[in-house]
């Protein structure tokens, strides 16, 4: 078993619910009912199967996704890792209904993505899915509060009042709701990010680089909370990542290579994905040798 | 710079597009204005020009007032007929043919007068007889007294044909009867020169009607070779006016230059308020540019580009817009300009064959639109060229600018416009008043468009609360009040036309509360006999109605008034008198009252004047004035009573008896009070039969009287509104524009909220939220302003008799209620942009 411990001692969290911190548990006023989200049985939260995705046509013609089939356990975070231009946001766009497939399917939870039109698609958005973008996360005109309960305010519902105060808490928020994201910190505005994409309580989270912006405290703070949402809410979470270090948060790691899913790791550390990495690169330096 | 400025242009096409056409529009109007002032002037002044075509010479009467005598049917001043062989026997005159012409009554088959908003004008037939100006239509011309021909035009109103006999009268001659025999059309076959209608008679019938049967004429039209000093030495130099036939067309061409050119300056007005109203938009399109090429500013500005390279690189792309797009306006302006030219010569003018002429001060619309677009430029440039060049290295997007310099600026201003008018209310600009009101006026609408940022905000905040029940809504309202600037700017536009109608509306209604009031409060008198004005003549009843109407059942009592308009004079001083045969019902109705003697049963010499008049001319109870009537007649006349002060009543007020001098001895209006208890209708149909044999008036209550009285205020309401539309559209267009802008540069911010969930439809309705408050906002600030510029001059006009304010409510509430609707419709493209956002496109990062 893998711990994340030795290369941050301060920010890690372990991510087994018996190895729990206990410093993070005292922050949560009602731990009893939070472990009762995180259900033993893990269910399939999103899945991918045969995905093909494709830009331009003819000779300029850009295969983004070939085949792509994943399953994404809820309950779970994982990680996409792979070279630029690789097809992790093209995958993650896919997988959360912003973009169409040109081939396969995708699920989420048990509602089926492909083939939806924009409003059941937009619904689906507000109702089952959280984002968080690597920057403009915020609408300017809003206070940190506003923002983080806009999809409820969109859908005309109210945000359960409980869970969002205990979400505000645990990102240590409370002191900067009446903000507007102008007047707050970079790793601030991510917070709030972070805490809007769980408001709702989406079946899943998806992170495209969220700490790709942030400085390695802000970064780490965001990590934490994404983890302890996993740890203690339940919450299943997608995170694009190119940090080794973010990717050590996360239970399990899918890489990608020219719009293909060319590794599997679970569990994985900092040095373990660094390790793959290396080994990609070698791969692809033989592979353009060979062609040259 | 230039390729990056050229460069940068086609990046921002659609924004441009919609700049262009604000100066499109406005320079349209300007150029439209300048043909259309030219090309009528042309138009009118070539149809005067063959007035006198074939005549080689006119002989008119010297007096200024000739024009009035004809009407009123003094020959004093006319030419006699032995002046006819004086004329003849001038070396070179071939023939000379005597005119007479004057304003008469023909009445319609409805008992009615022919021709309702234009006069009759009569003359006599052979003083067509040595030219050809009139075309013969059909029958024949007229020979003998009863036998008339008629104008196509006469024919069409009256629903007359040949044959029909006609009642025909005047001031000065009796009802008599003719028989149509022939019909004809006005030079270029028109069958009018602008609406009037006419009748040629022989000369002694003419005569018979407008010359109280003299043998005298109006004109003289000679024929053939000679000087006109010869003709004027023969005539007894300096008795009549002598003209060459060109010198007289020349003479009639300029009067109609004036109407023209009245007409032009009108368009040009509201053109150039039109160009006005685009210098906001084009402020807005070039600060909106410049914000959203902050990072590329800065960039150039890194890279070592100076100050003036960047103001000017700004300035050169409103260069080529403004040229462009004032070429383009130039051309829809020719264009717009023979429409209007067509339309105003075919509606104002009766089918006037319109000379299209472009004059070259036309070009001063390219001018104009070049030089507004670089003008309104000029801040954004020089507001670009402050752009740091580390603005380039920062994220943050820039906070709006504070308001407090615009605001103290605006403040400051519009103190001292309202001081200005304030002191020229109350007569404290040392005889400038009107002048001070004006500028005051004009300085304190500058004023407030410098507040209006500041007003914004509260205001918009308010109006937001409105539309605030959805969340949808409250973003709107939040991304209204996010620039208050840009709102304020926008909605600026939009409230200069607003405050302008309002402004008039108010006015309008403002003069009818007056003279409703007048009649209501004041008058003790149900029912009103008068007649609508068409001419130089005023409409009139015979005497014996009053007897008539006081006999009827339910008539309480009646008021009458006769005048003596022009001519009459106290003590050598020109005056107004009046006449009334029971002066004390008259009062009674009128609500007047006698402060000293009696007015019962005046005495043929006696005169009633009120206190301020008595004041004025140092006169008392007992003391004696010269009178002279309009016919001449002087007699001394003692004063017996003497009025209290009262508008309607103030005056000189003659014995019935003096009324046969008078120049028309004919009451004018009769004031009807009815008996209580009896029914309105009823009484107000007797009326009616009395005066079914008097074609020149009608009966009507008094609501009816304010109707018709304003009726005219209510057209010029329509018109201003009609030629204020384009500065509206312009001010419309501004807020397309705005909004295309704010969706553009908050693309990721729609994207954001497509993303988390907001609905194609919530977009829609948040841009439309958006633009309803910034319509709203505009209107609420031109009511407000409008109804400050009414009350202003109702203030300065309140001595000329404009008693009451009035607010036009039903068109405030009309204009809201547009202002929404414009909202909506504004709202369209920018809401139909953002609602089909591609959410990836706008999230993907750069
Ligand atoms: N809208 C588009 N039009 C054309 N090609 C696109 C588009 N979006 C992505 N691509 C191409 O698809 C491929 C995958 O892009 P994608 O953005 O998914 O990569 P990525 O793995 O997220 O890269 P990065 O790590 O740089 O964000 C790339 O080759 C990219 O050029
Ligand atoms: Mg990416």
């Amino acid at each position: 078993m893998h711990h994340t411990d030795h290369q941050r001692s301060a920010g890690a969290v372990p991510r087994n619910p018996e190895h729990r911190n206990p410093r993070h548990t005292d922050t949560f006023i009602e731990s009893e009912s939070v472990v009762s989200t995180a259900s033993p049985v893990k269910t399939t939260a999103v899945a991918a199967q045969g995905v093909w995705k494709a830009y331009g046509s003819g000779e300029a013609q850009v295969v983004a996704l070939r085949d792509v089939s994943v399953e994404f356990a809820s309950g779970a975070f994982t990680a996409i890792m792979g070279p630029s231009g690789s097809g992790k946001s093209t995958l993650m766009h896919c997988l959360a209904g912003l973009d169409t497939t040109d081939r396969g399917t995708v699920i989420i939870g048990d509602s089926t993505v492909t083939g939806l039109g924009d409003k059941a698609l937009t619904k689906l958005r507000r109702d089952k899915i959280g984002f968080i973008f690597q920057q403009f996360n915020l609408l300017p005109t809003l206070t940190a509060e506003e923002n983080i309960t806009l999809p409820a305010a969109i859908a005309g519902t109210k945000a359960d009042p409980d869970w969002v105060k205990r979400i505000i808490h645990t990102l240590d928020l409370t002191d900067r709701l009446s903000h507007k994201p102008t007047e707050l910190s970079g790793g601030q505005q991510q917070r709030v990010a972070c805490a809007r994409a769980l408001a709702t309580r989406p079946d899943v989270v998806f992170a495209d680089e969220p700490t790709g912006n942030l400085d390695t405290r802000s970064g780490t703070e965001v990590l934490n909370f994404l983890r302890t949402s996993v740890d203690d809410f339940g919450q299943t979470i997608v995170m694009v990542t190119h940090d080794p270090t973010a990717a050590a948060y996360a239970d399990r790691v899918v890489f990608l290579a020219d719009g293909q899913i060319v590794e599997d790791m679970a569990d994985p550390t900092a040095d373990s994905v660094i390790d793959k990495m290396k080994h990609f690169e070698e791969l692809v330096a033989a592979a353009q040798e060979e062609a040259a | 710079m230039l390729r990056a400025t050229l460069k940068g242009m086609a990046s921002r096409k659609a924004r441009l597009v919609l700049t262009s056409l604000a100066i499109v529009l406005g320079t349209m109007f300007v150029a439209a204005a300048m043909v259309l002032t030219s090309t009528m002037d042309k138009s009118l002044s070539g149809l005067v020009a063959d007035a006198y075509e074939g005549v080689d010479g006119v002989v008119t009467p010297t007096s200024a007032d000739a024009q009035f005598e004809e009407g009123f049917g003094s020959a004093s001043n006319l030419i006699p007929a032995e002046a006819l062989d004086t004329i003849t026997a001038v070396d070179g005159v071939d023939a000379a043919d005597g005119a007479v012409e004057g304003q008469i009554n023909a009445i319609g088959p409805n008992g009615k007068l022919v021709g309702t908003f234009a006069p009759t004008i009569g003359f006599n037939w052979e003083s067509n007889a040595n030219q050809e100006f009139y075309g013969f239509q059909e029958g024949t011309e007229p020979a003998a007294d009863d036998e008339i021909a008629v104008s196509t035009k006469f024919l069409a109103d009256s629903g007359f044909d040949i044959g029909d006999r006609v009642t025909v009268y005047s001031y000065t001659a009796d009802r008599a009867e003719f028989t149509i025999v022939g019909v004809f059309n006005l030079p270029g076959d028109r069958d009018s020169m602008a609406g009037e209608t006419m009748i040629a008679f022989t000369t002694p019938a003419a005569q018979q009607l407008m010359t109280k049967g003299e043998d005298v004429y109006s004109a003289v039209y000679l024929y053939g070779d000679f000087s006109t000093d010869e003709v004027d030495q023969a005539l007894g130099a300096g008795e009549y006016k002598v003209q060459t036939g060109q010198e007289a067309s020349d003479e009639l061409a300029q009067g109609l230059s004036v109407i023209s050119s009245v007409m032009g300056y009108i368009f040009l007005g509201f053109g150039l308020i039109a160009v006005f109203v685009s210098v906001f938009l084009i402020i807005n399109t070039f600060t909106i540019i410049v914000a959203q090429r902050q990072r590329e500013l800065a960039v150039l500005r890194a890279m070592g580009a100076g100050r003036d390279q960047v103001v000017r690189s700004v300035l050169a792309e409103a260069l080529i817009v403004g040229t462009i797009a004032s070429i383009l306006g130039l051309g829809l302006g020719l264009l717009l300009g023979w429409g209007l030219s067509l339309a105003v010569g075919e509606f104002m003018f009766s089918g006037l064959a319109v000379q299209f002429t472009v004059p070259a001060t036309t070009l001063w619309a390219l001018v104009v639109g070049i030089g507004v677009t670089i003008l309104s430029a000029v801040v954004p440039a020089v507001r670009a060229s402050r752009v740091p060049p580390v603005a380039a290295m920062r994220e943050a997007a820039n906070p709006p600018k504070p308001l407090r310099t615009i605001t103290i600026a605006g403040a400051v201003v519009t103190l001292v416009g309202t001081a200005l008018i304030a002191l020229g209310l109350s007569d404290n600009l040392g005889g400038e008043e009107l002048l001070g009101i004006l500028s005051g006026v004009g300085i304190a609408f500058v004023g407030i468009t410098l507040l209006t940022p500041i007003i914004s905000k509260p205001l918009v905040s308010f109006l937001g609360l409105l539309m605030s029940w959805s969340f949808t809504g409250k973003l709107g309202k939040l991304n209204a009040g996010r620039n208050p600037r840009r709102t304020a700017i926008t909605a600026s536009a939009l409230m200069i036309a607003v405050a302008l109608i309002t402004g008039i509306a108010t006015i309008v209604s403002s003069l009818k509360a007056t003279t409703a009031e007048a009649l209501e409060l004041n008058l003790d008198s149900d029912l009103i006999v008068s007649g609508l004005q068409t001419g130089a003549n005023i409409p009139t009843f015979a005497s014996e109605r009053i007897d008539e109407l006081k006999a009827l059942d339910g008539v309480e009592s009646v008021g009458d008034v006769y005048v003596d308009f022009m001519g009459a004079e106290v003590d050598g001083e020109g005056e107004i008198l009046s006449s009334s045969q029971d002066l004390d019902a008259t009062l009674k109705v009128f609500g007047g009252t006698v402060s000293e003697g009696s007015v019962t049963d005046l005495a043929a010499d006696s005169v009633v004047i009120d206190e301020g008049t008595a004041e004025k001319n140092d006169l008392a109870l007992g003391d004696t004035v010269e009178v002279t009537f309009s016919d001449g007649t002087t007699t001394p006349l003692r004063i017996t009573a003497i009025l209290d002060g009262y508008d309607l009543t103030d005056g000189w007020w003659v014995s019935p008896e003096q009324i046969e001098h008078f120049a028309i001895p004919k009451p004018m209006q009769a004031y009807i009070a009815v008996t209580d208890g009896a029914d309105l209708l009823a009484v107000q149909a007797d009326v009616e039969d009395v005066l079914a044999d008097e074609p020149e008036v009608g009966v009507t209550n008094n609501a009816e009287f304010v109707e018709q009285q304003t009726s005219g205020l209510d057209t010029l309401v329509n018109a201003v509104q009609i030629l204020l539309a384009l500065a509206i559209i312009i001010a419309i267009i501004g807020v397309v524009n705005t909004l295309v802008l704010s969706v553009l540069e908050r693309t990721r911010e729609l994207g954001l909220l497509r993303a988390v969930g907001m609905t194609r439809g919530q977009a829609w309705r948040m841009i439309t939220v958006e633009s309803i408050i910034i319509c709203l906002f505009g209107a609420v600030l031109g009511i407000g302003v409008g109804i400050g510029l009414g009350w202003t001059v109702q203030q300065a006009l309140e001595s000329e008799g404009l008693t009451n304010f009035a607010l036009p409510w039903g068109l405030i509430v009309t204009y809201l209620l547009v202002s929404v609707v414009v909202g909506l419709l504004a709202a369209l493209a920018p809401a139909a942009r953002a609602a089909k956002l591609n959410v990836l496109g706008a999230i993907a990062y750069e």
